[in-house]
């Protein structure tokens, strides 16, 4: 075996917060072989990113590192002063972050970006590094390389932008490239295409990289290894198709199991007849009109949608294509025109919307933090829809224990929860008026897998008992599959497609279905 | 709020703004009662008395004791000022946020409003409000509380915008909560930190503009013992019996600076976020 490009071996990591020191990374030993791709996966809070800050060596003031090595090519990097660790940076070893807009200047031009890359680490003159540049934005595949080299980041795609990232990265040839979840903050379709082209650079240059990622499914299929990191320890290393198939570790197992597999549907009961809500060529324009401008385009426009009593139907599509506007109508946030049609009655706008359909018609948010009022303790934001929908303060620990939190839960503050906690006080906040429909804005996708799964499973169990609907809204087809009795995918503001379930499964559905249905990585290793 | 508090002590500025405070509210209860002299005794042998250790401060130039008269008119300048502040950042606060919460073009009439307001100095406004009034402490107090409006709104309805957009707004109108209950529940306690914060500060500028309306004879009258109306009449001896200066120059300084520090320790103290 050739001597290993990164070698890390007992590498222990803390912060100090307010005189108290917490351990984050905990005897770290690992490898990477020349030309490897070793996967770090591991939940929010595992320690990954920090890990990567390690070997970067950048990390914060407050940051004690307890022991262990950490050798690129068998030289200590933590021994290395300082001037030459600046000179290793980007040049030995490149990265390549999350979010692509956040990580590119928004005031340099982004062939400014990536000509820096080659002068400073490379030492080439102007024209040389010009040269080199498009040659190098060429090469991940981007259109008219020259032209993009005048252009600035907010005038690009951020598909795009990750592809000027990858270029910068491996302009500079390092012997390491670290990627930190680069296809996260990317349409399921646009990472695909980015990682097609990772697979593809990769075997052409050899260079070795740690890949850090939430998501088990995606790292198996793009790494050689896999490195399983829980609160801070490596619970287990084993062969990309190895951790799928058979995991070792009981955390790894857990985490195998709430991966959402489309091949395992969760009974969910059946639909009955008639509509709860139905959408009538709805469409809603965020933009105002202006005077000798052109109307601006609609974000959501001819949406013909009915959802059944007691249906789970899955909205589907990446972000932008205005799924998140259809919740909003419904929910009264934003003007629209069309019609909605509810109970009997038709409503023309956010006006109409009375406290009947109020009471039927509920909504939990993406994000948890900012869907519960942090200066409100949880029994109050409980108690606010109860007392509006006929219910009284007694009724708050019945609500808690339905979602399966603690009953003194209700004096506390929500920054006091975890995330998965937090959603399900919005869940419970939403069962409160005993809803006929709930919509699901994103509610997993901040969550961790593990969680997700949990909150999926009380979902069900609360669709069970109470045969409530639900509009779940999701860029997760795999997730969707598993749980919804009808989807509807939405592209560019317009529905496209509406199908059951099983006859996705069955291969029917337009090509922008099929194209959502490749792009989501599947689980690998399994057996076939 | 009692941890807040305690996180408030324990930082250096936080400390000394909140034992200036204890100072103040020790002098505005006790003034009266620690005075060596009664403020508006004259006496025609002190005028003009160097300090000394009858007169800690020295005498004024009708000889009455200035210690006596700065510590009995810390009860006529403090409060006014104090509450002045709070009705003015009080009503601001509340316009900014329910500008924020309107949009649209109720919130462009209302901030336009506030612009052209704010068009016109604080002092500027102060002075005309005081003289269409009539002179007098109350009139000048509520001047002051009118010309902060303005300021306090356009920062409240900055900080109330991005509070607008976040998802428990939403989540309370699509529960079909009233304007009301939004504005005053959901949006105000998470504006507070902020408005706060400015608060205090503002407090040390109630205090200069009362010192001001005063020294310029619009706010409290003679002979009333008034730190700012001290000064005023202190400014034609300025060479004949500096103390009389100093003195209340030096008390309405120590108040400021005391209500900056306790606005800096605030706003550690009040970030929900920071729990060192």
């Amino acid at each position: 075996m050739m001597a290993p490009i990164l070698q890390v071996d007992g590498y222990t990591l803390g912060y100090r917060t307010g005189g108290m020191a917490r351990r984050v990374l905990d005897d770290i030993s690992l490898h990477i072989a020349p030309g490897e791709v070793l996967g770090l996966v591991g939940e929010s809070g595992s320690g990954k990113t920090s890990f990567a800050w390690a070997v970067m060596r950048a990390l914060p003031r407050n940051a004690v590192e307890s022991g262990g090595a950490i050798a690129l090519a068998g030289q200590d990097l933590r021994a290395m002063p300082h001037k030459e660790v600046a000179a290793m940076r980007g040049r030995r070893i490149g990265m390549v972050f999350q979010d692509p807009s956040a990580s590119l200047n928004p005031a340099l031009t982004l062939g400014r970006q990536v000509t820096e890359v080659l002068r400073r680490h490379r030492g080439m003159g102007t024209a040389a590094a010009y040269e080199e540049a498009v040659a190098a934005l060429r090469h991940v595949g981007l259109q008219d390389a020259a032209g993009l080299m005048r252009r600035y980041p907010h005038q690009v795609s951020g598909g795009e932008k990750q592809r000027v990232m990858i270029a910068a990265a491996f302009a500079a040839r390092p012997d390491l490239i670290l990627f930190d979840e680069p296809t996260t903050a990317l349409d399921v379709i646009t990472g695909a295409r980015v990682l097609e082209l990772f697979a593809a650079l990769r075997a052409e240059t050899g260079v070795a990289a740690l890949y850090i990622s939430h998501d088990l499914a995606l790292v198996a299929r793009v790494a050689d290894r896999v490195a399983v990191l829980d609160r801070g320890r490596i619970v287990e290393q084993a062969a990309a198709s190895r951790v799928f198939a058979a995991p070792q570790a009981g955390y790894t197992r857990r985490l195998v199991a709430a991966v959402p597999r489309p091949d395992r549907t969760l009974p969910a009961g059946t639909p009955g007849d008639g509509a709860v809500l139905a959408f009538e060529d709805v469409a809603v324009t965020y933009a105002r009109r202006r005077l000798f401008r052109p109307a601006p385009a609609p974000s959501a426009s001819g949406i013909g949608l009915a959802i059944r009593p007691g249906e789970i139907l899955g909205l589907v599509g990446e972000s932008g294509s205005g799924k998140s506007t259809v919740a909003r109508a419904a929910t009264g946030l934003v003007r629209f025109t069309g019609t909605l049609h509810h109970a009997g009655r038709t409503l023309h706008g956010p006006r109409d919307m009375d406290r009947a359909y109020r009471h039927a018609v509920q909504v939990v948010f993406q994000h948890p933090d900012a869907s519960l009022n942090p200066r409100h303790r949880i029994g109050a934001s409980l108690a606010r829809p109860l007392r509006l929908y006929g219910g009284t303060d007694a009724d708050i620990p019945r609500l808690l224990d339905q979602v399966r939190l603690p009953r003194d839960y209700a004096h506390r503050y929500p920054h006091q929860l975890s995330g998965g906690e937090k959603q399900r006080v919005a869940i419970a906040r939403a069962f409160a008026a005993t809803p006929q429909l709930v919509i699901c804005d994103e509610i997993t996708a901040p969550l961790d897998v593990s969680v997700q799964a949990a909150v999926i499973e009380l979902l069900l169990e609360l669709h069970r008992a109470h045969g409530t609907a639900y509009l779940f809204i999701t860029h997760d087809l795999n997730l969707v599959r598993q749980i919804a009795h009808r989807i509807a995918v939405m592209q560019h503001g317009r529905l496209v497609d509406l199908q059951d379930t099983t006859s996705i499964a069955a291969g029917a559905g337009a090509p922008y279905t099929r194209a959502l249905i490749d792009a989501s990585p599947l689980p690998v290793g399994d057996s076939p | 709020m009692t941890d807040a508090l305690h996180r408030l002590v324990r930082t250096p500025q936080g400390a000394l703004g909140a034992g200036a405070l204890c100072v103040l509210v020790m002098l505005c209860l006790l003034g009266p009662v620690a005075a060596p002299y009664d403020p508006e005794a004259i006496d025609f042998l002190g005028r003009f008395a160097p300090p000394s250790a009858r007169h800690w401060f020295g005498g004024d130039q009708l000889g009455r004791d200035v210690l006596s008269r700065l510590l009995v008119g810390a009860r006529t300048t403090q409060p006014l000022a104090v509450l002045a502040t709070l009705a003015g950042t009080t009503a601001g606060a509340v316009i900014g946020t329910l500008s924020a919460y309107l949009g649209g073009r109720s919130d462009e009439v209302m901030m336009r409003t506030i612009d052209a307001v704010m068009a016109i100095p604080g002092l500027l406004l102060a002075l005309l409000i005081v003289s269409t009034l009539g002179k007098g402490g109350g009139n000048a107090a509520a001047a002051v509380a009118i010309a902060f409006v303005p300021g306090m709104a356009r920062i409240t309805r900055s900080v109330a915008l991005s509070v607008r957009r976040q998802d428990y707004v939403s989540a309370a109108i699509a529960r079909g909560e009233r304007g009301t209950w939004v504005v005053m529940a959901e949006m105000l306690p998470n504006v507070a930190a902020p408005v706060v914060v400015e608060t205090t500060i503002r407090v040390a500028f109630a205090v200069m503009v009362f010192a001001t309306l005063s020294f310029l004879g619009l706010g409290a009258q003679p002979p009333a013992p008034e730190w700012g109306l001290m000064a005023a009449e202190a400014r034609r001896f300025l060479h004949q019996a500096p103390w009389m200066m100093m003195a209340p120059a030096g008390a309405i300084a120590l108040t400021a600076i005391g209500f900056n520090l306790l606005g800096d320790g605030l706003r550690d103290a009040l970030n929900p976020r920071d729990e060192r």
